[in-house]
C-alpha cells in the first residue's frame, strides 16, 4: 500500500508533464508484469490467462476495467476481447464485469498526449518517450479512465488477451484429443475438433489451467473482424432503453439509510456554525452528522435527506480562491501582462513579426454537470467496506477509502458502476470521501449518499477559465505570422492537489488543442502564461483543448478573413499533417464547401487536434428575425482505426452538441466566493430544437488508434464562431456567445 | 399522508409527506428507479412519467395529488422482451450514450406519439426540448422518434 | 402553427379533445390548500372618484400588470411566454423552447401542466416551476400585457371586448374569484421560490382597479 501510493505520487508528476524522471524507476519495473487480480481464489477447475479473462464455474467472465461514462467503453472492452476469443457477446455464459481495481489494469495510453511532443512528432525521440510514459504508467499501476485513451490503451492489449486464452484453450483441446492445434478451429466459445464436435471453452477450463499460456500469438487482420468495425448493439442499449440499468443511484441494500450533505457553498471554505435543530424536527431525519467542509443528513429517504440539508442553518467561511468574478479575469489578464511560463512553439520569429490584429479572448469556467448527480452506496463494517460508485480512477478512490476508514487497502471493495454522464467530474473524489466519512460514522450501516443537484453544481470544480491575447500578420493575402499567449491556471495541479501533490513543471493543458496545431504558418509561437490558483477547477471534456482550440481556431481564422483568404482553403494550404488535411478536405466535399448560400446563412470552419485525434468541423448558421439558429454541422474526424461506426458517430455527434451547448449558453461565474448557477436552467447546453443535423464522417488513414471521447468538441465552438461572423459579420471572442447575441 | 394510486396497472399504497414529489415515491419508497432523479426542479425531464395518460415531470407532482391516480412509468412501458414501438425504436437506433436521460426522454416521446401519430421535426423540438441530453444524443432521439411513429403507424 | 392545429385536427379533433379533457377534470385539485383568502370590496359609485385618484390608481395597476409575475404569461399571439424579471437580466423566451399553441396550453405542443401542476400549494423550490390552483394556461391573447405600454393595457381593459365582457367591477369580481381558487392572480403575490412578488397587495389591486372604475377608467397618453 505504502510502496503504490510513492509509486503513484511519482507517476503524476510524470504523466502529466514531463518523462524526464522515468529512468529512475528502472528497467525492472518498467517491464515488470503486474498480478493478476483474477488469479486470486481460483478454484482447481478454473483458469484465468491474464488479468482480463476468468473461466469458472461454467460461465466465462471478461473484464473490461476502463469506467463507462456513456462513452460505451464496457461493450467495446468486450468487444476487443471477443474478436479474438472467438466468442459472441450474446452468449449466455458471458459475463461481463469490471473487475476490482489493480495495478494490472493501468492505462498506458493516459500520458500518451500530455507529453511535451506534438501529435504529428513522429520522431525516434518522441516515439521512445511514448513508449516509456506508457511504461511508466503500467509500472505505475495507475487505473484510470480519461484522456480519450481508453480504445488506444485497450487496443491491441485486450485482442491479445483474447488471443492467448484462445490459443491455450486450443492448445487444451489438443492434447486432450490428440489432434493437431493447426486442425482445430474456435466459434462461439468453444473448440471445434476436425470430427465437427465442440468442447466448450468453460470445459476445458481445468485442462488449460495447466498449460503454460501461449504468449505472442500473430493478431488477426482487422479483414478478418467478426465484431469489430461493423455496427454493433451496445450491451447496455437495451437496459437503458427500458430503464432497467442500474447506476449507483439506484442501489439499494436491505437496512439502508439515505444521506444527503449540505456543504459550504463557497469551495474550499468551512463551516463555522451551525444550527440543526430544524433539520433534526423534520420527520423522516436520523442524523445529522459533521463531514469536511459541511454537514450530512442521514434520513428514511432521499428527499427527507435533501430537505434536512435545506433546513440546516449554516454560517460558512470564506472561499479559499478570490470571492469576485472579476478579480479571476483580472488574474489572467495580469498573467499575460507577465513572462510566459513557456513557449511552447516558436518558427519564424512570431514575436517581432506578428504585430497587427490585437485580439483577445476569454472562455469561462464551466460545470461538468452530468445528468446523474454524484454520490456513493458504501457499507462500512468492522473488517470490510463496500462501496459502489461510477469512478475514473477507481484506484485511487479505493486508496482514499482504506485511509478514511482506517481499514487495510485490501478489505476496500470497490465495485465500479455505469455512470451517468460524468465529462471529468467523475476524476474527483469528493463524493467518494464524504461517503467513507458518512460510512464510517455509521459502521455497519448501509448509506446511499444522493448529492442534490444544487450541492453537486456548486462543488462541481468547474473546467478552468482562459483569456488569450493573440496577434498576426497578413502577407499577400496569406497568413504569415501569428503569435498565440494563452493564460489560464494549471488545471493539472488543481486536480493533483486535491490528492496532496504537486505539480511543478509547465502544464500542457494551458496550450493543447493550440500549440501543436498542424499548420506552417511562416512565424509562429505559441505561449502559456500560468495564473495563479483560482477557483478549484478540473478536467472538463476536451480539458485545455476546450479553450485553447477555441482561440487558436478563432484567430487564425480572423486572420484569414483579414487576408480575404477562404477559411477552409487557407487552413488546407497551411496544413502540414496528412490526417488533419484529410478531415478538411472531407468536411469540405460534404458540405459543397464554396457553393453559394441562402441570404442571411453563413458558415464557419474549425479543426483541432487533441488526444491525437484531428477533428474538422463546419457549422452552418441562419440569422433569422427570432436570432441565430444553427441548421447544419458536417464533422470529420480521423481515428486510423474506427472499431464501431454507429457509436462512433453517436459520439462524435454528442461532442458536438456539448461544444456547441455550452459556447453559447453557459458559464460558471463567482459571487462573494459561490457559484451563481445552481442548477441547469442557468446551465443548461443545448437542447433538442437547437441542434441542427449533424453529418459524420470518419477516416482511417491515421498511423495510430485513437480515441473519439473528447476531440469533437474543441472545434465546435470556434467554428460555429467562425459561422456567426460569416453570416452577420460579428466577431465573437468570449463565451458564452449568448452574452452578445441572440439564439432562435 | 396515506394515498392510493396505480402504478403500471398495480395498485399501490404508501404512507408519506403530502408534499413528497411522486418522483421520490417511485424511488424510494416503490423500488423503481427507471424514473431518474436529475433536477429536481422539471429542467431536465429525466423523471417524465404519465399520469392519467399525460407526460409528468414526476419531480413535480406530490404525493397529495395522487389519490386514484394511475401512474405508468418506464417500467410499464415495456419490458426488454415485450418492448414498446418507442423503446424498440431506441434500441434500433442506438440512441443511448450514458443513458441515464433517456427513461424520461422515452416517456415524452410515447405521450408526444399518443397525441401526435406523425410529427414532424418542429413538433418534436416543441415537445421534446424539456428533456436535457448531456450526452447530446438529440440527432438519433429525432430519428428514433420517426422510426417509432413509423413502427406504430405500420 | 396553425398548421399544426389543421393536422392534427385532420388526424382527429377527438385526440385533442381527449388530451385536454382530463385537465379540465382536475380542477379542484387534491392539493392541500384548495381555497384562497376572501377578497371582500365595497364597489364605489361611478363618478364618486376624481379623475386625478383614478389615474393615480392605474399607474398602480399598470405597475402590476407589467410586473414579470403577471405579463410573463400574458404574452402575444406568438404563445410564447416569457422569462423576465430580476434574476433573468434581459427577457427571453420561457427556456426549453416553450410554445403554449393557440390552445394557450400547450395541447399542440408540450402541455403547460407537464410541469407546472394544479396545486394550491404554491411554496415550489428556487427555480421551479410554479403552480396554482387552477390549470396553468396563458390567458387569451386579447389580454396581452407582455411588451405593452399603459395605454395599451388601459385601453384593452376598458374594452369590454377584450376583458372577456367585463366591466372594472366585473375585472375586480374576476380577480376575487380567482383567489377563491388560489389561482394565478393570488399567486402572483404569493410566487414561492425566491421569485419577486407583484407589487403592491391583491388588495390593493382589487382596490386600484375599482377606483380606476369609479373615476370613469381614466387612461395615461402613453
Amino acid at each position: 500500500m505504502s510502496r503504490l501510493t510513492r509509486l503513484t505520487r511519482r507517476a503524476f508528476i510524470l504523466g502529466s508533464v514531463t518523462v524526464t524522471g522515468g529512468v529512475a524507476f528502472g528497467v525492472y519495473a518498467l517491464n515488470r508484469e503486474p498480478e493478476n487480480p483474477l488469479a486470486e481464489d481460483l478454484p482447481p477447475e478454473a483458469v484465468s490467462f491474464n488479468p482480463w479473462i476468468r473461466i469458472a464455474d461454467g460461465r466465462i467472465t471478461l473484464i473490461a476495467p476502463h469506467t463507462d461514462l456513456g462513452q460505451g467503453i464496457r461493450h467495446m472492452q468486450a468487444a476487443l476481447i471477443a474478436e479474438e476469443l472467438d466468442v459472441d457477446l450474446d452468449q449466455p455464459e458471458l459475463v461481463i464485469e469490471t473487475g476490482p481495481p489493480a495495478a494490472a489494469y493501468a492505462n498506458r495510453a493516459l500520458a500518451d498526449e500530455g507529453l511535451p511532443f506534438m501529435t504529428q512528432d513522429m520522431t525516434p525521440l518522441a516515439e521512445i518517450s511514448r513508449d516509456v510514459a506508457g511504461r511508466l504508467m503500467g509500472a505505475l499501476g495507475l487505473q484510470g479512465t480519461g484522456g480519450s485513451s481508453s480504445v488506444p490503451d485497450s487496443y491491441e492489449k485486450l485482442r491479445q488477451a483474447g488471443a492467448m486464452a484462445r490459443e491455450t484453450l486450443k492448445l487444451a483441446a489438443a492434447r486432450a484429443h490428440g489432434v493437431a492445434v493447426e486442425e482445430l478451429r474456435t466459434e462461439r466459445g468453444a473448440v471445434h475438433l476436425p470430427d465437427g464436435r465442440a468442447l466448450p471453452y468453460v470445459e476445458l477450463a481445468e485442462l488449460a489451467a495447466e498449460l503454460r499460456p501461449r504468449y505472442d500469438v500473430p493478431l488477426r487482420d482487422p479483414g478478418q473482424w467478426r465484431i469489430l468495425g461493423k455496427p454493433m448493439q451496445r450491451l447496455d442499449v437495451l437496459a437503458k432503453s427500458t430503464g432497467t440499468l442500474t447506476y449507483g443511484i439506484d442501489l439499494r441494500l436491505p437496512g439502508m439509510v439515505h444521506a444527503a450533505v449540505r456543504l459550504n457553498p463557497r469551495p474550499g471554505g468551512v463551516l463555522e456554525a451551525h444550527d440543526d435543530s430544524a433539520a433534526r424536527a423534520l420527520p423522516g431525519v436520523e442524523r445529522v452528522l459533521p463531514v469536511t467542509g459541511g454537514l450530512a443528513v442521514i434520513a428514511s429517504d432521499t428527499w427527507t435527506a435533501f430537505k434536512g440539508a435545506e433546513a440546516l442553518e449554516c454560517t460558512w467561511g470564506p472561499a479559499a480562491f478570490p470571492a469576485e468574478q472579476a478579480d479571476h479575469w483580472q488574474a489572467l489578464s495580469d498573467a499575460l501582462d507577465a513572462p510566459p511560463e513557456k513557449v511552447w512553439r516558436d518558427e519564424g520569429d512570431a514575436e517581432s513579426r506578428a504585430t497587427g490584429w490585437p485580439m483577445e479572448y476569454r472562455a469561462p469556467y464551466l460545470a461538468h454537470a452530468p445528468l446523474e448527480p454524484i454520490g456513493a452506496l458504501i457499507k462500512v463494517t468492522a473488517d470490510r467496506c463496500d462501496i459502489w460508485v461510477a469512478h475514473q480512477f477507481p484506484g485511487m478512490a479505493q486508496q482514499m477509502v482504506a485511509e478514511i476508514t482506517g481499514l487495510p487497502l485490501e478489505a476496500v471493495h470497490l465495485h465500479n458502476q455505469y455512470a451517468g454522464g460524468s465529462f471529468g467530474h467523475r476524476l474527483e473524489f469528493e463524493n467518494v470521501t464524504r461517503a467513507a466519512e458518512i460510512g464510517t460514522a455509521l459502521r455497519g450501516t448501509p448509506v446511499k449518499l444522493t448529492y442534490s443537484r444544487e450541492e453537486d453544481m456548486a462543488h462541481d470544480f468547474p473546467r478552468q477559465i482562459a483569456m488569450a491575447r493573440a496577434q498576426g500578420t497578413i502577407l499577400g493575402g496569406e497568413v504569415e505570422a501569428l503569435d498565440l499567449s494563452i493564460a489560464a491556471p494549471s488545471v493539472t495541479a488543481s486536480q493533483m492537489s486535491r490528492i496532496g501533490l504537486s505539480v511543478p513543471g509547465p502544464d500542457s493543458q494551458i496550450v493543447a488543442g493550440a500549440w501543436s496545431m498542424p499548420y506552417a504558418i511562416p512565424a509562429l509561437r505559441v505561449t502559456a502564461h500560468r495564473a495563479p490558483d483560482l477557483a478549484p477547477i478540473s478536467s472538463w471534456r476536451s480539458v485545455g483543448a476546450s479553450h485553447a482550440g477555441f482561440f487558436a481556431e478563432s484567430a487564425l481564422d480572423e486572420l484569414i478573413h483579414e487576408g480575404q483568404a477562404d477559411p477552409l482553403l487557407e487552413r488546407l494550404r497551411l496544413c502540414n499533417y496528412a490526417p488533419a488535411r484529410a478531415c478538411l478536405e472531407a468536411v469540405a466535399e460534404m458540405c459543397s464547401w464554396g457553393e453559394p448560400l441562402p441570404e442571411g446563412r453563413g458558415r464557419g470552419v474549425a479543426m483541432v487536434m487533441s488526444f491525437g485525434t484531428p477533428v474538422a468541423e463546419v457549422i452552418e448558421v441562419e440569422d433569422t428575425p427570432a436570432g441565430l439558429r444553427m441548421t447544419n454541422a458536417w464533422v470529420a474526424a480521423d481515428v486510423g482505426r474506427v472499431l464501431d461506426p454507429v457509436n462512433i458517430e453517436n459520439l462524435i455527434q454528442g461532442g458536438v452538441v456539448f461544444g456547441l451547448g455550452h459556447a453559447i449558453n453557459s458559464e460558471i461565474t463567482y459571487a462573494d466566493g459561490m457559484a451563481q448557477q445552481t442548477n441547469y436552467h442557468a446551465h443548461a447546453g443545448l437542447r433538442l430544437y437547437q441542434c441542427p443535423p449533424i453529418h459524420v464522417r470518419v477516416l482511417e488513414t491515421g498511423p495510430k488508434v485513437r480515441g473519439i471521447g473528447e476531440p469533437p468538441v474543441p472545434p465546435a465552438a470556434p467554428a460555429l464562431a467562425n459561422a456567426i461572423f460569416a453570416a452577420t459579420g460579428r466577431r465573437l471572442r468570449e463565451m458564452p456567445f449568448d452574452k452578445f447575441v441572440t439564439f432562435a | 399522508m396515506k394515498v392510493s394510486f396505480k402504478v403500471n396497472g398495480a395498485a399501490q399504497s404508501v404512507d408519506v409527506a403530502a408534499e413528497m414529489p411522486l418522483l421520490w415515491v417511485l424511488r424510494d419508497h416503490l423500488g423503481l428507479t427507471g424514473t431518474k432523479y436529475g433536477c429536481g426542479i422539471a429542467q431536465c425531464g429525466a423523471c417524465t412519467v404519465h399520469l392519467d395518460g399525460q407526460a409528468v415531470r414526476a419531480c413535480q407532482v406530490q404525493a397529495q395529488e395522487l389519490e386514484g391516480a394511475e401512474v405508468l412509468t418506464i417500467e410499464g412501458l415495456g419490458r426488454p422482451e415485450a418492448l414498446h414501438a418507442v423503446q424498440d425504436a431506441w434500441v434500433e437506433h442506438q440512441v443511448a450514450q450514458c443513458g441515464y436521460c433517456q427513461s424520461g426522454q422515452i416517456m415524452q416521446a410515447a405521450a408526444l406519439l399518443d397525441l401526435n401519430p406523425a410529427p414532424s421535426d418542429d413538433e418534436i423540438d416543441a415537445a421534446m426540448s424539456g428533456n436535457l441530453c448531456r450526452c447530446g444524443t438529440y440527432p438519433r432521439i429525432r430519428a428514433a422518434i420517426h422510426a417509432a411513429a413509423q413502427k406504430l403507424e405500420g | 402553427m396553425s398548421q399544426a392545429i389543421t393536422r392534427r385536427a385532420g388526424l382527429g379533433l377527438a385526440a385533442l379533445l381527449c388530451a385536454l379533457a382530463p385537465l379540465s377534470l382536475a380542477l379542484g385539485p387534491a392539493g392541500a390548500e384548495t381555497s384562497g383568502p376572501e377578497i371582500s370590496f365595497e364597489i364605489p359609485e361611478p363618478g364618486s372618484v376624481p379623475p386625478t385618484l383614478g389615474a393615480e390608481a392605474f399607474e398602480r395597476i399598470y405597475e402590476v400588470v407589467s410586473h414579470p409575475r403577471c405579463a410573463n404569461c400574458h404574452v402575444g399571439e406568438d404563445n410564447r411566454p416569457m422569462w423576465s424579471g430580476p434574476s433573468y437580466g434581459a427577457p427571453r423566451p420561457h427556456g426549453m423552447n416553450i410554445t403554449a399553441g393557440e390552445s394557450r396550453i400547450g395541447a399542440e405542443t408540450l402541455l403547460c401542466s407537464t410541469c407546472h401542476r394544479t396545486n394550491g400549494d404554491f411554496d415550489t423550490d428556487p427555480h421551479a416551476p410554479p403552480r396554482a390552483g387552477l390549470d396553468w394556461r396563458l390567458p387569451p391573447v386579447e389580454f396581452q400585457w407582455f411588451d405593452r405600454s399603459a395605454a395599451q393595457v388601459c385601453a384593452q381593459l376598458s374594452d369590454p371586448e377584450r376583458t372577456g365582457g367585463r366591466d372594472w367591477v366585473e375585472l375586480a369580481r374576476h380577480l376575487t374569484e380567482d383567489a377563491g381558487h388560489r389561482g394565478f392572480v393570488l399567486w402572483g403575490w404569493n410566487p414561492g421560490g425566491n421569485r419577486e412578488p407583484a407589487p403592491y397587495s391583491l388588495q390593493t389591486h382589487v382596490e386600484d382597479i375599482l377606483t380606476w372604475g369609479a373615476a370613469g377608467m381614466p387612461c395615461p397618453e402613453s
